[in-house]
């Protein structure tokens, strides 16, 4: 019977984490098993995916530091000896990536887990039955010419690679890579625009303050900018529409209707949280992020009431101390309503119990620190 | 073979004009191949996917023979500033045509003959230099042509092109589809260097399930449309975009095979006029008669 009893625990024990492991699948919730699967019960060892694209994007971002440094790419010599192989500065671009999508820039379709390379799903021969994707060539050009192409307006093969006639026997060789990294991007503070809009032609942007505030990330705005957005070497006169001027800022803003939350006539100083709402985040709010307040899914005023967030405040609970002063034993078990009055805490008042003459801050309700 | 001079022409054209006048079309036109193979092949040009690096230009030329020059003077763009068609020297070219929305890439579309399934070239030319070969190649026979230019003026897409500066033997010269490479099993020289398979090569059937697949998945990319699905009653060159085709300069067309030799050279031409099919039987006739005459007498 103990026996039998073990069992059953092992393998109750055994389901439970069986259900833990599936649980945290990646992919569990947002796809069906046999999408990326193709046996009945995939294992570790034999996961038995298929390896070529879904109609999805799948795919994990990695560390930039396990990128691979360079990649040479010389699988289309046997189709044609025109172009040499390409030395392809893999880590130096996957740096970059997070800013234009990250690895699935590239490594699209890639399930989860093991990351492939283009020739995996992409066949190297350009005459082969299924014609829906395109072959190993068309794959590699592809990716690279439409960046490289935005950066320079031009189509330079040379760029990439040298026509194999012009190479001499000892020029091919494979860079150094290791030492080179893309520099820091240095973050812009304030960027002042000067619009069109007459109600309101200045538009202020403190790039810090949206960074900080909003506890943002570069991606979480440049999620879908290209090298070129920088690397531009001639620029084109652009005349970019009203849509895709505000797209950016439309993600969290209303610039539809509410056009001088942004563009006002003058110079917006910093955010200052006092002056615009008369709320002062001393030092107790400062550090706390935008949304623990306000609500993660839009934006929730506030008053200035203390209970409205701190609901469960009560002399049990609340440590008086933290505002520097230390409640003498004969005020320690008030509730806070009789000193503070009309939740007003900032200072206290103290005639409910005292006489007229007793008032704050001559007199104190304990010992300062 | 334009040798004589236009009063001997006229002067020939009167003499047997009565005889030939009488003759149906069927008579004076050689016989010609006209296969529709199940099979038969073609290519998905997508204009979304093209960069207009022009290496197209460059191995089409040089699998033809044609002075090609240095492969990366096809880097210059500046051939763009105008538009270009194909002719004597260069069997394809591409254009550039500026995007509408101006932070994006241009379009580029490569033209050559479209290899249409009922070719109005190949029943225009009344001694039936044209075929219709089964692996979906449109191609030319320069011992047959009378130099008439008819297939010229019939095509569609304008495509056949004269050799105007060559007095001697002027050949009219069009894409053969690279009949010679694929018989031996290669791809056609354009598709073969294309470095972004912009040019995807296959049978034709095969290339409208591609073509409507990435018309279904990326109805942001593309416009809901296959030019040369059934233009012309198909082609073997076909188009996707994302931009309507007329933008493109491709000419709207119906789904009729276009016009043979009779309406296409009475609309061509003689709009309004009306000769009789024999006047140009007639023409035709005295110019293959010519022209087997130089023959013989080359002999
Ligand atoms: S595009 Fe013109 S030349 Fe080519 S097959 Fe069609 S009709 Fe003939
Ligand atoms: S080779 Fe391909 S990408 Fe280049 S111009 Fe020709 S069709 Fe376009």
């Amino acid at each position: 019977m103990k026996k039998i009893s073990i069992i059953i625990l092992v393998f109750i024990s055994a389901s439970i984490y069986a259900q833990k492991e599936l649980e945290q699948h990646p992919m569990a919730k947002s796809l069906e098993c046999n999408y990326c699967h193709s046996c009945e019960i995939p294992t570790k060892d034999d996961p038995c995916l298929y390896t070529c694209p879904r109609t999805h994007m799948v795919t994990l971002q990695h560390p930039v530091e396990d990128a691979p440094e360079v990649i040479v790419l010389d699988e289309l010599k046997e189709q044609s000896d025109l172009y040499a192989p390409v030395v392809f500065s893999h880590r130096l671009h996957a740096e970059m990536s997070n800013m234009a999508g990250g690895c699935q820039l590239c490594h699209h379709y890639n399930p989860p887990g093991v990351i492939l390379g283009c020739q995996e799903c992409h066949e190297n021969s350009r005459s082969r039955t299924d014609l829906n994707k395109p072959d190993l060539k068309g794959a590699y050009h592809r990716q690279c010419i439409d960046c490289h192409r935005e950066w320079t307006h031009e189509v330079e093969c040379a760029s990439c690679h040298l026509l194999n006639e012009k190479i001499v026997a000892d020029e091919v060789q494979v860079k150094d890579y290791s030492e080179i990294k893309h520099p820091k991007i240095i973050e812009p503070t304030k960027i002042v625009y000067n619009t069109e809009f007459d109600d309101g032609d200045i538009v202020t942007f403190y790039h810090d303050e949206h960074v900080n505030l909003f506890n943002l990330d570069c991606s979480s705005c440049h999620s879908n900018s290209s090298c070129a957005s920088c690397h531009d070497t001639t620029p084109l006169k652009l005349e970019p529409t009203l849509d895709q001027l505000h797209r950016v800022c439309s993600e969290c803003h209303d610039t539809e209707d509410d056009c001088t939350n942004c563009h006002i006539k003058k110079e917006r100083p910093r955010f200052n949280h006092e002056l615009i709402t008369g709320f002062d985040l001393n030092k107790y709010h400062k550090n706390i992020d935008c949304k623990s307040c306000h609500g993660k899914d839009g934006f929730k005023g506030l008053n200035d009431n203390c209970g409205t967030c701190h609901t469960d405040w009560s002399p049990g609970n609340f440590d008086h101390k933290i505002t520097g002063l230390i409640l003498s034993e004969s005020h320690e078990g008030n509730d806070c309503e009789v000193c503070h009055e009309n939740n007003n805490f900032k200072k206290p008042t103290c005639s409910m119990c005292h006489d007229e003459d007793v008032t704050y801050p001559d007199f104190m309700p304990g010992e300062e620190i | 073979m334009l040798k004589q001079d236009r009063r001997s022409f006229l002067k020939t054209s009167a003499l047997i004009g009565a005889g030939i006048t009488g003759l149906k079309s069927k008579d004076t036109k050689a016989q010609t191949r006209h296969v529709i193979s199940e099979d038969r092949m073609g290519v998905l040009v997508d204009t979304t996917v093209c960069i207009g690096c022009r290496k197209c230009e460059w191995a089409c030329k040089t699998a033809h023979d044609l002075p090609a020059g240095d492969i990366e003077s096809y880097e210059d763009r500046s051939v763009y500033e105008k538009m270009r068609r194909p002719d004597d020297k260069a069997l394809t070219v591409v254009n550039e045509y500026s995007n509408p929305d101006p932070t994006k890439l241009p379009t580029n579309v490569k033209v050559q003959c479209m290899h249409c399934d009922e070719p109005a070239c190949l029943s225009a030319c009344i001694v039936g230099a044209f075929s219709k070969d089964e692996s979906g190649s449109v191609v030319w026979d320069t011992e047959k042509c009378i130099g008439c230019r008819y297939c010229m003026i019939a095509c569609p897409f304008q495509i056949p092109a004269f050799e105007y500066d060559k007095a001697l033997q002027p050949d009219i010269k069009k894409c053969d589809f690279c009949i010679e490479r694929t018989t031996q099993g290669q791809l056609p020289a354009c598709v073969e260097i294309c470095p972004v398979e912009a040019l995807t090569y296959g049978r034709r059937k095969d290339l409208i399930e591609v073509a409507r697949k990435k018309i279904k998945n990326y109805p942001d990319r593309y416009i809901d449309s296959i030019l040369g699905d059934t233009e012309v009653g198909g082609t073997s060159w076909m188009y996707l975009s994302g931009r309507d085709f007329q933008e493109l300069d491709f000419p709207k067309l119906g789904e009729d095979p276009a016009p043979g030799v009779s309406e296409s050279i009475q609309h061509g031409i003689f709009a309004y006029f009306v000769p009789p099919i024999s006047l140009y039987a007639l023409l035709g006739g005295v110019m293959w008669l010519n022209k087997k005459k130089e023959k013989s007498k080359e002999e």
